[in-house]
């Protein structure tokens, strides 16, 4: 199985350089994202270096679209992005070694079946043998309390072991950043805690998007996107209050039935 | 996500998949030309053995035949209507058992085994520098996504029929057209995600995994 990977080093390894241990993980000079001629992101410019980094903003203010630039899965149509020293869009093939994305919607992000061959898939997209692949796969599920799980269909899952599956997929890809966005979605206050305790374990950089307020308080940082934008950027404290405060004096002005004031 | 795997232990999941898949292509070739009904009669006969084989559960793992009965009498209809009712009957039977016998396949075989076994087919590819686990990948998500799109058209229907809508309707067939296509922009970005269907170029990586020393 190892025939077509000699042929990609040879014909089309381009080595890009990333630097793991630069002070900003991810740099943003104007960067903008349009997608069919419209404007999603506009005139971004920020660095990201803390260890833990919230993202807050209304429905279609644009986080997931922003989340999506940092590993690959969209380009900036201006300006310059910067991950880990390399360039976003030269670099867009390689990200997902060191980027890894936990998606908003579990069952948009398994492609196999059954929870090791998941599991095992971010192993065999870094270059590992077939077999070796499933057998680490299964050490590091039971390495995190999850060997119960490894041969179940990940369909019958219930959602927070769909999310804590998901989370371990890109875990054992070793990524130096993960994205996750709005992880508690779909959990119950309980899966919630855990996955919050998981998450303050991680060595790993994290930006994470999330509509509740309570889980990005012990961040480093939170920064607030609105209809495209950077809003606001500092102290959780400040910056939810700040958040908080918007939406209450949204919902007074223009009563809370109108759907669209404020969004995109 | 749905797919047809059914996890379990029974022979049959303990066979190699590349020899399930040569047994599933030599039999659909010799049942292809049957019309013999008794024959056929027969192969389902043994179908429902192996079924049998899997275990408690197994008749629910026929569901697949419910879904091939309107498909199966239309091609009776079709044939009895011009006039031969033991031909339509035989090739509702062949439709029958070849589907049957191709789910008993995916019901019993884990998806990477599968690509495993595809995967040698398209090794020449790589003569032309293209890698054989795009084209395999390819195949085994159509496998695998045939279900869940057979499950959006369930849930198409049905939210059809929870607003008022009569039993089914063409009107679902443009929102199922768009749900494939979202489902299939999903699962794109999924693989890019993490790497994309040709996996990551491992040198350029070693370098920087080895400043990385997790
Ligand atoms: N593929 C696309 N094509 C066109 N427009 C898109 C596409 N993806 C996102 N958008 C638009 O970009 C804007 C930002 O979307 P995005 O998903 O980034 O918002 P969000 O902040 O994550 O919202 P939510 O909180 O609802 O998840 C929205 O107006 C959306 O309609
Ligand atoms: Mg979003």
């Amino acid at each position: 199985m190892t025939f077509w990977r000699s042929k990609r080093a040879s014909t089309q390894d381009k080595a890009v350089a990333f630097d793991l241990e630069a002070a900003s993980y991810a740099r943003f000079e104007n960067v903008g994202l349009e997608i069919s001629g419209r404007t999603i992101l506009q005139d971004l410019s920020l660095q990201l270096n803390q260890q833990r980094i919230g993202l807050v903003g209304l429905n279609g203010s644009g986080k997931s679209s922003f989340v999506r630039l940092l590993n690959g899965l969209r380009q900036p149509t201006s300006g310059r992005l910067e991950i880990f020293g390399a360039d976003a869009v030269a670099a867009r093939k390689d990200l997902p070694r060191h980027v890894g994305f936990v998606f908003q919607n579990p069952d948009h992000q398994a492609i196999f079946p059954t929870v090791e061959e998941d599991v095992a898939f971010g192993l065999r997209q870094l270059g590992e043998d077939d077999r070796l692949a499933l057998e680490q796969a299964r050490d590091f599920l039971s390495l995190h309390g999850a060997s119960h799980l490894a041969q179940r269909p990940i369909a019958e899952l219930s959602e927070g072991q769909k999310q804590l599956v998901c989370i371990l997929a890109v875990l054992i890809m070793q990524p130096s950043l993960i994205i996750l966005d709005e992880p508690y979605s779909s959990l119950d206050a309980l899966a919630a805690r855990r996955l919050h305790a998981k998450l303050e374990s991680l060595p790993q950089k994290i930006v994470m998007i999330s509509h509740d307020p309570s889980q990005l308080e012990d961040f480093d940082r939170v920064v607030w996107i609105e209809a495209g934008g950077l809003r606001a950027d500092g102290a959780p404290g400040e910056i939810l209050k700040a958040y908080d405060d918007d939406i209450r004096a949204k919902a007074a002005a223009a009563g809370v039935d109108d759907w669209d004031r404020g969004h995109l | 996500m749905i797919s047809l795997y059914h996890p379990g232990t029974s022979w049959l999941h303990r066979l190699p998949a590349g020899g399930k898949l040569i047994a599933l292509a030599v039999v659909s070739l010799a049942l292809m030309s049957q019309t013999s009904l008794p024959m056929l009669g027969a192969a389902l006969g043994v179908t429902l053995v192996l079924y049998r084989s899997l275990g408690p559960g197994w008749v629910g793992r026929l569901a697949v035949i419910r879904s091939l009965l309107p498909l199966a009498l239309v091609l009776l209809a079709f044939h009895g209507l011009t006039g031969d009712w033991l031909l339509g009957a035989a090739v509702a039977l062949r439709l029958v058992v070849l589907m049957t016998l191709a789910n008993l396949v995916t019901l019993t075989t884990r998806m990477d085994a599968m690509l495993a076994a595809v995967e040698p087919l398209f090794r020449p590819l790589s003569l032309f520098g293209i890698s054989p686990r795009v084209p395999s990948l390819a195949v085994v998500l159509v496998i695998r996504f045939v279900p869940v799109l057979h499950q959006v058209q369930l849930a198409l229907r049905e939210a059809w029929q929870a607003r008022g809508g009569r039993k089914s309707s063409w009107r679902i067939v443009p929102p199922l057209i768009i749900q494939a296509l979202k489902l299939a922009d999903h699962v794109a970005d999924a693989l890019s995600a993490r790497g994309g269907a040709s996996g990551m170029v491992p040198s350029s990586g070693a370098m920087a995994r080895q400043t990385e020393s997790v």
